[in-house]
């Protein structure tokens, strides 16, 4: 029997399953990989240590799960986390770690940048919002400020191109995690020479554009070995995991928007056009030619509420975060909708989408005296939903939402799918058994294997079994709550800015008296 | 019990601990010039703030130290107060014997009923801390007071209860150390300073006790929690650090792979080419060759 094995090189690690033809799991593994802070605003990965967990995950996967019951590995298909840059010589090898997407060290140049009439023109050109999350803007820093690496690099790669490259010998780059570099035409599908005179570089540093279904040569004879796997195993690129976790949820064509809320959420819809926008607030991703994945990205999900709760939930066991959510959940659950007037700004981190300030900073508004504790746990939880309600909304401006559907660690609690409901006031459908990211790359497999005719039919085939109502008169409430949510989150832009120079300013004085007195 | 010092082969209550090198409490009533210059001691010494603020310099850096705050000052390390002067409040202290091996660590000594792989932990926890100052431990000051009533009371079982009670303040100071350097509280955060510690010294023979002891848990729970976390038992995620970093040194001709082997902590270049092969499918030799004729 054959099986389809799918590689999620994550932002934490790496998560291997393996589907038979009919898309049953029949195993699943994952390996961690930390993320390096070696300065503030910076985050990087080893290379080689991705490269090794994936070997190592894969070999065990293939022993454990696949070979004793005899199925034979007919495809692997990758996916990956976007906007990561690795430099390597002209051996192939890595001159230093690779940058990740949460990396921020090209915030002036972003500010430069996007603020600048080039800007807009590659914004409308890539689709990508001009951000240090972009690759453009990382080969510009290190361009600047790390002279001697930029000059060593033959090539930029993103980490998955990276790995396929260590495996079979090809410099590929699949469509998607191309678009998401700040570098590609999205319209014309070529790298874009504006782009790439901004960044200082040449198309030939660059790897081969290919589209999804691309086969990237061989697998190295030395991993067919020691993997156990046949000389004809097909080693397709796939794509994003922003993409692959919208096609794996079964959004495929107009009217229907994904939300994933994981430690940073997105809402995504799927269509044959770009969505424009002269605030420059959407990216525009490209799943295959005439298809693309457009939406928001929020810095504040899951990450805030396990903030939260690490401030203020009862940690009996120190460990155990999860156990302490839960109880907090609970408590939020006894407070009646809109927390009885208690809102909450997420933006601890900044923000991205919609409002694009990364010197946002979070606040809670409307207290009184009767707000307890519980009120500030739902006022928390609400808040962030209203943050994804708010990308949702600034969507459908050019776009009917007419379904929608929700994964992500956090965006999947009943309590918050719930909430996601009401405040659209749209039924949400929810995938509960496993990862949409890697389902999306076994249907990009089965439909390369001949299973499905094409993705839309694939796409079709998803069936997700959880639907969330929407309570009317919830929405109601949330509706009057979001207005002026809406209008602080803009409203406050100065003050957002005065306090966050003077946290700069003071943390500064801080760490001088601690010296000295 | 007001104020006192004692110190070893003076004081007839010490007879019995030749470990215990010093104990003391004092309460200054007035600010003191020269009162407390800084000196360095082949001793760990442990020290707990009963009242007042006291800023002291330990190892050249000034930490300011409030009620129930402890100071743990390592063998060799430099301690005092700048210009001498000591502060208005009152402290106590022991000055603990302890041994140093070449590699740095620690180990308390024969009279310590630990065994001996927790106490090579713990002395690894001791001599990898950075932060000399301990917050909020009033265990630290219970256990300090219980000694020197059992010193001066010479009740029955004295000796094994203070001998008892060292190995008690030696966990505790262990414990509160990997809390306190998990401010997140989280696994996580746990394992990402685990993997520091490791990266930092890989070809040290890392047990998976000492990783265990390392962030302050049993080695069953230590366990269940790396491979749930990561994916990889304790040890097999070393070995995945250890390959990366020896493909690293791999990709550069000037060292050889007997020097990868050992630097990356691998018994032998034997040990290390068979993991190696097994993983990779290739000999190092091999990897090696192909990565630099490479294009």
């Amino acid at each position: 029997m054959k099986c389809i094995i799918t590689i999620e090189l994550g932002t934490n690690g790496i998560r291997v399953f393996a589907f038979d033809l009919n898309g049953r799991v029949i195993g699943s593994l994952k390996g961690y990989y930390p993320t390096f802070h070696t300065e503030p605003d910076h985050s990087e990965q080893d290379p080689e240590q991705i490269f090794i967990t994936t070997l190592y995950v894969l070999k065990n996967l293939l022993n454990e799960h696949v070979h004793p019951k005899k199925y034979k590995c007919a495809c692997i298909c990758f996916s990956a986390a976007m906007h990561s840059v690795l430099a390597v010589d002209n051996n192939g090898n890595p001159l230093g770690n690779a940058i990740t997407w949460s990396d921020n060290r090209a915030k002036k140049e972003a500010q430069e940048l996007r603020s600048s009439p080039l800007g807009k023109k590659l914004y409308d050109a890539t689709g990508t919002p001009i951000h240090p999350m972009s690759p453009l803007l990382k080969i510009a820093w290190l361009r600047e400020h790390d002279p001697v690496r930029f000059r060593q690099t033959s090539k930029f790669l993103s980490i998955k191109s990276y790995i396929i490259h260590q495996l079979t010998g090809e410099y590929l780059i699949d469509y998607s995690i191309a678009s998401a570099t700040g570098l590609l035409n999205i319209h014309t599908i070529a790298w874009e020479p504006d782009a790439l005179q901004y960044a200082g570089i040449t198309a030939d540093q660059l790897p081969t554009l290919a589209p999804i279904f691309t086969t990237a040569g061989k697998l190295r004879k030395a991993y067919q070995q020691s993997l156990g796997l046949p000389a004809d195993t097909k080693i397709l690129i796939g794509s994003s995991d922003g993409c692959l976790a919208t096609l794996g949820d079964g959004v495929n064509g107009e009217g229907n928007a994904t939300i994933t809320i994981e430690d940073s959420g997105a809402v995504r819809i799927m269509g044959p056009t770009v969505l424009k926008d002269d605030q420059m607030r959407f990216f525009n991703y490209l799943l295959t030619e005439g298809s693309y994945v457009s939406g928001g990205p929020t810095n504040n999900g899951g990450n805030i509420f396990e903030w939260f709760t690490r401030q203020f939930g009862d940690f009996t066991n120190p460990f155990d975060i999860e156990h302490s959510m839960q109880q907090l959940i609970e408590e939020a659950a006894q407070v009646p909708v809109g927390s009885e007037g208690l809102l909450f700004l997420p933006y601890l981190l900044g923000e991205r989408a919609p409002i694009w300030n990364a010197n946002a900073r979070g606040a809670y508004f409307g207290l009184n005296i009767k707000h307890e504790h519980k009120h500030f746990v739902r006022a928390t939880i609400e808040g962030i939903l209203y943050e994804i309600y708010s990308i949702g909304k600034s969507l459908g401006e050019q776009r009917t939402i007419k379904s929608l559907s929700v994964n992500g660690s956090f965006g999947t609690l009943p309590f918050c799918t719930q909430l996601i409901a009401d405040m659209y006031n749209k039924p949400v459908r929810l995938r509960q058994q496993f990862h949409s990211v890697s389902f999306g790359a076994w249907l990009v497999s089965a439909t390369e294997m001949g299973i499905y005719k094409s993705l839309e039919e694939a796409a079709q085939t998803v069936q997700l079994p959880d639907v969330y109502k929407p309570n009317p008169q919830h929405h109601a409430v949330y509706a009057d709550y979001f207005a002026i949510f809406e209008k602080l989150s803009t409203k406050l832009f100065d003050e957002f800015e005065a306090i966050g120079n003077l946290q700069q300013k003071h943390a500064a004085t801080e760490t001088t008296v601690k010296m000295s007195g | 019990m007001n104020q006192f010092l004692l110190q070893q082969g003076k004081a007839a209550e010490l007879r019995l601990f030749p470990h215990l090198l010093e104990v003391g409490v004092k309460k200054n009533g007035a600010i003191q010039l020269n009162a407390f210059l800084t000196t360095t001691t082949e001793c760990l010494r442990i020290y707990y703030i009963i009242e007042g603020k006291f800023e002291w310099r330990i190892n050249h850096q000034s930490y300011v130290f409030y009620p129930g705050d402890v100071a743990v000052i390592l063998p060799g390390t430099p301690f005092g107060s700048d210009n001498g002067i000591l502060e208005i409040g009152s402290f106590t202290w022991l000055h603990l014997a302890i041994q140093k091996l070449d590699n740095g660590h620690l180990l308390p000594g024969k009279w310590s009923g630990l065994t001996e792989s927790e106490g090579a932990a713990i002395g690894k926890i001791l001599s990898l801390n950075s932060s000399p100052v301990l917050t909020r431990f009033t265990e630290a000051g219970k256990i300090l007071k219980c000694i020197q009533a059992e010193l001066f009371n010479h009740e029955i079982g004295f000796q094994a209860c203070i001998n008892h009670q060292l190995d008690e303040l030696m966990i505790q100071t262990t414990r509160h150390m990997t809390r306190q350097s998990q401010p997140g509280r989280d696994f996580p955060k746990t394992f990402m300073r685990l993997e520091e510690v490791l990266r930092q010294d890989l070809s040290h023979q890392w047990t998976v006790e000492e990783m265990a002891a390392l962030v302050g848990l049993g080695t069953t729970l230590f366990t269940e929690r790396v491979k749930s976390y990561s994916g990889f038992s304790p040890i097999n995620y070393l070995i995945n650090i250890r390959i990366s970093e020896a493909i690293k040194l791999l990709k550069r001709p000037d060292i050889s792979v007997t020097d990868i082997a050992l630097d990356t902590g691998f018994y032998s270049s034997q040990h290390f080419s068979t993991t190696f092969k097994k993983l990779t499918g290739y000999r190092p030799s091999e990897f090696r060759k192909n990565h630099l004729k490479n294009k």
